[in-house]
């Protein structure tokens, strides 16, 4: 059984065709990066995982753990253990960043019936992984996302992956917008995340990522399908050469 | 049954002042500004209710002083526009007194007034002198019945380079309410106001402050629930009468369940107030398809080197931002509940925020 499995996805956004015709298998262990070009669907692809309203499967099949997803709410999904991590994270003036992630912690814990963490324990667990991303453990008080830089609102995303446990992490576009030793304090929460239990689509623009992170798998999404996929070389390819070779 | 006619004027009102009242009370501008409130059974009420008129502080700091009107020699200046505010002169002829306090040095701790749910209570004229600093407190007490009126009129006069800050809370109320804060600022004088309150039943809450003094400063951050059934009518008129003014005003009403919630903020900007910066924003969140807004930007600008922003949004929960927390796993209903609390905390700053977040956090449990 596949971590997730995508089959002959068609998917509209607002009643507009942009997947086509995709297919897509993920086991646990394994990174699996998605590039291709503006506009050709990787967002929509994310955020059609995630259940987003608007975003509409209109053929084939997504399964995770071996559970049909496309019927399920958005909740429902992050609670059987998928997570996203926004391409634009929102801001929340007046919502604590903490009292966000303990009410979301203590969602999925009641989801898989156990007793929610203490707030004291909780606490002291947030505090340290966000000092592990180099993220001040005063961010935590602020509302969330509330004036954070570009930066910070990535490694936010990265605090909420590592605290939130998931089994599959879609992470959209997490390195843009990073400076170099934030790429790397990222790319290492990733690596954390990563393992024999776990999945990881990384949706990226560029190799410099790969550098930290090893794809097992790369694909190129064009105009919402995947038109190559290979391993960590064809990022390499992509890197040196662009685009414009795979519509040759 | 008192009726208006029958009401007699204090000294500081005087009879002519009174008739003013009356007169204006059937004028343009006023059915203008109550629009959405009514008028007539406000007036009523406030003319039949009880009068309080204890002293308004319990504990009076050593550096204020406390006078009754009428042991005053000479009567003192409210500068309340009457046509504007007639039931502030109705609620002074029914008082019959008033109270002035006078704070001549900084107090060390915070003046407490009082805020008696129910009842006409006298009006209060607090002065500050020049250069003196004073932290205003008020809590509006739990109403030992419901219904009937409390009606209230402030009087803030700050002098030259004085500073105030006035926090008022009204965290339980269910009697209907009106009120009054008048304010005037002097040179290079500063306010902080801090208003946080629920509307189970009937608030009427008129603002007016005269930025009169060069580099006059106000800033007011608001936060307001309104309850199933409640009605809330903000009035705010921000005078910018000279140079180099400043005023900020940030107001956060959410309106639950079938309610109606108003808020009209008006800035003047006098043809002496060169450099005025003025900067409103009133957001509204409409939780229930049935709740009504009413917000309305008025602007009247008199000079062209001034800086004035004025935003007003009615809505709902934001879609992308409900959609943010469903994808951590959150349900609809708790993302609903967290994201109102944030619109409204958000609203809030002063010593009542803490209380004013409890509160508002009690409404959104027991929903
Ligand atoms: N809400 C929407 N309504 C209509 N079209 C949309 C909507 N959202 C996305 N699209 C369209 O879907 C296509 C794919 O967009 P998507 O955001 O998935 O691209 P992307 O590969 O993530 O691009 P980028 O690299 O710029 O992030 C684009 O043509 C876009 O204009
Ligand atoms: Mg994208």
């Amino acid at each position: 059984m596949s971590l997730l499995e995508v089959h002959d996805l068609h998917a509209s956004v607002n009643g507009e065709p942009i997947l086509r015709n995709l297919s897509l298998r993920v086991e646990t262990g394994e990174i699996h990066a998605i590039m291709g070009p503006n506009g050709s669907g990787k967002s929509t692809l994310a955020n059609v995982l995630a259940g987003r309203p608007g975003y509409e499967v209109t053929a084939g099949q997504v399964s995770f753990n071996g559970a049909g997803l496309t019927g399920l709410e958005p909740e429902a999904r992050a609670q059987a253990g998928l997570f996203l991590a926004f391409q634009y994270p929102v801001e929340i003036p007046g919502l604590s960043n903490m009292e966000f992630l303990k009410a979301a912690w203590d969602s999925h814990r009641a989801a898989q019936g156990a007793q929610p963490e203490s707030a004291v324990s909780f606490m002291k667990r947030a505090r340290a992984l966000a000092k592990s991303l180099e993220l001040n453990p005063e961010f935590l008080k602020r509302g969330v996302n509330e004036g954070f830089s570009g930066g910070e609102k990535k490694r936010n995303e990265i605090l909420q992956l590592l605290l939130l446990e998931p089994k599959l992490a879609v992470l959209d576009e997490t390195d843009s917008g990073l400076d170099i030793d934030a790429l790397q304090t990222v790319a290492a929460g990733i690596n954390r995340f990563c393992s024999a239990d776990t999945g990881v689509l990384l949706i990226t623009h560029y190799q410099r990522l790969l550098n930290h992170i090893v794809p097992d798998r790369v694909h190129v999404l064009s105009e919402g399908r995947i038109v190559a996929s290979g391993d960590r070389h064809l990022a390499e390819k992509l890197e040196a050469e662009g685009y414009a070779w795979l519509s040759d | 049954m008192a009726a208006l006619s029958s009401l007699e004027a204090p000294p500081w009102l005087g009879a002519e002042g009174l008739t003013r009242c009356r007169r204006a009370l059937g004028g343009k501008l006023v059915r203008e500004t109550w629009k959405y409130s009514p008028l007539p059974k406000v007036t009523d009420a406030l003319i039949q209710t009880d009068v309080h008129q204890d002293p308004p502080v319990e504990a009076l700091p050593p550096e204020a002083a406390l006078h009754r009107f009428d042991e005053l020699d000479a009567p003192p200046q409210f500068g309340i526009d009457l046509n504007r505010y007639p039931l502030a002169g109705i609620a002074a002829a029914r008082a019959g007194t008033g109270w002035l306090i006078k704070v001549e040095r900084t107090p060390s701790h915070p003046l407490r007034l009082a805020a008696p749910s129910l009842g006409v209570s006298a009006p209060v004229l607090l002065q500050v002198a020049p250069g003196c600093r004073v932290d205003i407190e008020q809590e509006a007490a739990e109403a030992a019945s419901e219904g009937g009126l409390g009606a209230q009129v402030l009087v803030l006069s700050l002098g030259p380079d004085s500073e105030a800050t006035c926090a008022t809370a009204e965290l339980a109320s269910s009697v209907d309410r009106w009120s009054l804060l008048q304010v005037h600022l002097q040179r290079n004088a500063a306010l902080t106001l801090n208003h946080q309150c629920t509307v189970g039943n009937f608030q009427r809450q008129d603002l007016n402050v005269a930025l009169a003094g060069e580099g006059a400063r106000l800033s007011s951050v608001g936060a307001a629930l309104i309850q199933e059934g409640g009605r809330l009518d903000q009035q705010v008129v921000i005078e910018h009468a000279s140079r180099g003014t400043v005023s900020r005003i940030k107001q956060h009403n959410l309106a639950a369940g079938r309610s109606r919630c108003t808020f009209n903020g008006r800035i003047h900007i006098h043809p002496g107030a060169a450099g005025a910066d003025a900067d409103l924003s009133n957001r509204n969140l409409a939780l229930d398809s049935s709740a009504e807004v009413n917000t309305k930007p008025e602007l009247e600008i008199y000079n062209d080197d001034v800086r004035c922003a004025h935003g007003a949004t009615v809505g709902q929960l934001d879609a992308e931002v409900l959609f943010y927390l469903l994808s951590r796993g959150l349900g609809p209903q708790q993302a609903q509940r967290l994201l109102s609390l944030g619109f409204l905390r958000d609203g809030l700053a002063g010593p009542f925020a803490e209380r004013a977040a409890t509160a508002f956090a009690a409404h959104f449990m027991s929903a």
